[in-house]
């Protein structure tokens, strides 16, 4: 009864057993759905990146996030609910957080979203977010997501952005007719503060003679080392993050740059400064959100870290953890203020707010949500100087937070 | 698979008899199991991810599966389809339906050129070629960033209502999302089928089992290679446009090498050869993926141990090993 030819035949067979078993193959599939709390609980997203270069800054920030959930637990809740705090890895790819972040909303329906830690993940989250109107705290350094084109008023942005870091530590380091040059990882990050820096050149007078791009991840910097040298720069500006920061000014001082000038950084990290050690890092002067030591002039600060040691064993915040407890703080303190999770209420609390948890009094300003805030200057102290092994930096400055820091809303594209 | 014994076909008990006609519907049996796949899985984000990348994994089975091409380079159709397809509804103000056709055949287009320039080698050479090309279409989505949003990704395009015949279905619903890009994926799966059911299918399966001798009889092996390249991109490209849509942003890392090495990732681990495997290969390791990084952090040694496992021990691939073992099954009744 052959009624096609063998080679139809031949794949006859195959689809026949490949539909075989389609049913087992589907029931394989089908797996308990993952429990989902209690309607009456208050529920936070956090898509954070566990896995990848910024595993480190990202551990952090989930101990830190989950502090402030407990602390509100313990004193009663939000409007007498219970708050939940959800962390996804989003891997530090766009995509995968995108898709993290639908999942938060759509199945585990969450009532705002903390988190990300790179421009272009932030960006995604915000797209998402904003399409379907949920808040989202965002806790990742960017001058985008302030500007009008990619502004949500559902988006809050705690962290600092490149502006605001790179003045601060421009005013402190370079002076009228000073030269710099820029090492810059080639990505959105290094663009932004690049242009930070040359925007805070501009004002103070000093000259730019050299920008170098290096690839985003690389692991080796020796070929920048000398084309730098040679430049003869006053200062050298490394805007990079996570472990290229500490890569870059390892072999920086392995070449000696330090003899001939002042190694200056956006943004000096606390965990790369703990996995590179204090020889390496001695004199680096950059700028932060927070460090533990401002305990000893802030009374909140002293509380933040006493509320952290606490719950983790003596151990210390760190300044992107400390984001992760500012972000979803100032959200629950909206929240509690909105007396519930109500979109437009918390978003008018969120505009009114007055809030100090880390270091000193915070708001976010109300054309781009952009969170005026104090920046620190921090050195790196040498070896000798340490009074203790969390004793990593010495605070040469602290710009008050006011809006002068930031670029002006009609400057962002805002109306005003 | 011998050709001898087919003179005389044992009769088939009922439950067999079933799946050969099942077999005979296999566009429409794969629809049907993938219309079941929102209820089956944790999210509706996952499911549609499973979608998006059977698509992919789909297109590019036709090349490395059937016609035994193994390309490092899928990414690049990937995201060619969905790049276009966002810049076209963004920035060309296009509407979607108008956009996914315009970035399939854009992506066509660029099978053509890597296919031309890639198919002319063999072997680990054609593997190495299709990768630098791909790399290449990676630092021009980088470096174009005025159209492309650079590192930051492409934004700006989000579809959230979708015009159905005068009815107004709201796409931010995670169902209606579903089952508008099934139907892309509908249209992937038939134009697959059809093309492995047609001569120029068998042509492709002879040039797998034997270059030479295909080219003996008489095919013009390197038109074929070419085609079969432009195909498969082209069905990529729609995985591209859905995932467009699917997440009103198109990230950078949709064109790196990584997302080519999952495509060769998942089309192992569902079986190569097989028509519903890539699905297959795509669910499992989204769900993997997905599950297991709820639990830890170090869901990569999980899942990387779960993969060299499956490499080992299943060669096959979860629905190829299935398949294997089925007619084995028979003959023992």
């Amino acid at each position: 009864m052959p009624r096609r030819d063998t080679k139809l035949r031949r794949t006859g067979v195959s689809r026949r057993t490949a539909l075989m078993g389609m049913s087992a193959g589907l029931a394989s599939l089908a797996m308990p759905r993952l429990g989902r709390a209690a309607d009456d609980t208050i529920r936070i997203g956090f898509p954070t990146p566990l896995t990848g270069p910024f595993a480190a800054e990202a551990r952090d920030q989930v101990k830190c996030a989950e502090l402030a959930v407990k602390l509100v637990n313990d004193k009663g809740g939000v409007a007498g609910r219970k708050v939940e705090l959800l962390v996804r890895d989003d891997k530090l790819n766009a995509g995968e957080a995108a898709t993290r972040t639908l999942e938060l909303i759509e199945k585990d329906k969450v009532h705002a979203v903390v988190g990300a830690l790179s421009s272009a993940v932030q960006l995604a989250v915000n797209e998402v977010t904003r399409a379907r109107s949920v808040i989202y705290v965002s806790i990742s350094q960017s001058d985008t997501i302030n500007e009008a084109k990619d502004f949500s008023k559902y988006t809050f942005h705690e962290a600092l952005n490149p502006h605001m870091t790179t003045g601060a530590v421009a005013r402190q380091t370079m002076k009228k007719g000073m030269k710099v040059a820029h090492l810059v990882a080639d990505y959105a990050y290094g663009h932004e503060m690049l242009r930070g820096f040359k925007r805070a050149q501009g004002t103070i007078g000093a000259e730019t003679v050299g920008e170098i791009l290096h690839p985003f991840g690389a692991a080796d910097y020796s070929t920048f080392m000398p084309r730098l040298m040679s430049l003869r720069p006053d200062v050298l500006c490394i805007s990079n993050f996570g472990r290229d920061q500490a890569n870059a000014i390892k072999q920086a001082v392995d070449f000696g740059i330090k003899q001939q000038m002042k190694i200056v950084v956006p943004v000096i990290l606390h965990n790369q400064r703990l996995a590179v050690g204090p020889d390496v890092f001695e004199g680096v002067v950059g700028g932060a959100n927070y460090y533990w030591g401002l305990e000893t002039q802030n009374k909140t600060a002293a509380e933040f870290n006493a509320a952290f040691r606490a719950a983790n064993g003596g151990a210390i915040p760190t300044d992107y953890g400390a984001y992760g407890y500012s972000g979803v703080g100032s959200l629950l303190q909206a929240m509690q203020a909105a007396g519930g999770t109500d979109t437009d209420k918390v978003i008018a609390a969120l505009e009114a707010l007055k809030y100090d948890l880390t270091k000193g009094p915070q708001q976010y300003r109300k054309c781009d949500h952009q969170s005026v805030q104090s920046v620190l200057v921090l050195e790196s102290k040498k070896k000798s100087a340490m009074a203790n092994d969390n004793d990593l930096f010495a605070i040469v400055a602290s710009d008050a937070g006011t809006e002068d820091l930031l670029r002006s809303c009609s400057e962002l594209g805002h109306p005003t | 698979m011998t050709v001898q014994s087919t003179d005389e076909a044992p009769p088939l008990p009922h439950v067999q008899r079933l799946f050969a006609v099942l077999a005979d519907h296999r566009v429409l049996v794969s629809i049907v199991a993938l219309a079941l796949l929102p209820w089956l899985l944790p999210s509706k984000a996952l499911a549609v991810n499973v979608l998006i990348y059977g698509v992919v994994v789909m297109g590019y089975n036709l090349l490395f599966g059937y016609t035994g091409l193994l390309s490092f380079g899928h990414a690049a159709f990937f995201g060619t389809g969905a790049y276009l397809a966002g810049i076209a509804i963004g920035r060309w103000g296009l509407p979607w339906f108008a956009a996914v056709p315009l970035a399939v055949a854009c992506s066509t287009i660029l099978g053509a050129v890597i296919g031309t320039i890639s198919t002319r080698t063999r072997g680990i050479y054609f593997s190495m070629v299709t990768l630098a090309l791909a790399q290449l279409v990676y630092y021009v989505a980088l470096q174009a960033s005025s159209f492309t949003g650079g590192e930051n990704g492409l934004r700006g395009f989000t579809v959230d209502h979708i015009n159905l015949l005068g009815v107004q279905l709201n796409f931010l619903d995670p169902l209606n999302k579903y089952y508008v890009l099934m139907a892309f994926a509908a249209v992937a799966i038939w134009v697959q089928s059809r093309i492995l059911n047609s001569p120029f299918g068998a042509v492709i399966e002879a040039i797998r089992e034997n270059e030479q001798r295909a080219r003996a009889c008489g095919y013009d092996v390197e038109r074929c290679k070419l085609i079969v390249f432009m195909l498969s991109g082209a069905i990529s490209a729609i995985g591209g446009c859905m995932s467009a849509l699917h997440l009103s942003i198109v990230p950078l890392d949709i064109l790196h090498y990584q997302t080519s090495g999952m495509i060769v990732m998942m089309v192992l681990l569902g079986g190569a050869r097989s028509f519903f495997g890539p699905f297959i290969g795509a669910a499992s390791f989204l769900i993997l993926e997905d599950v297991v990084s709820l639990w830890t952090p170090h869901w990569q040694i999980v899942v990387g141990a779960i993969f060299v496992a499956f490499v080992l021990f299943l060669p096959k691939g979860i629905w190829g090993t299935f398949l294997d073992v089925l007619p084995i099954a028979r003959e023992r009744r």
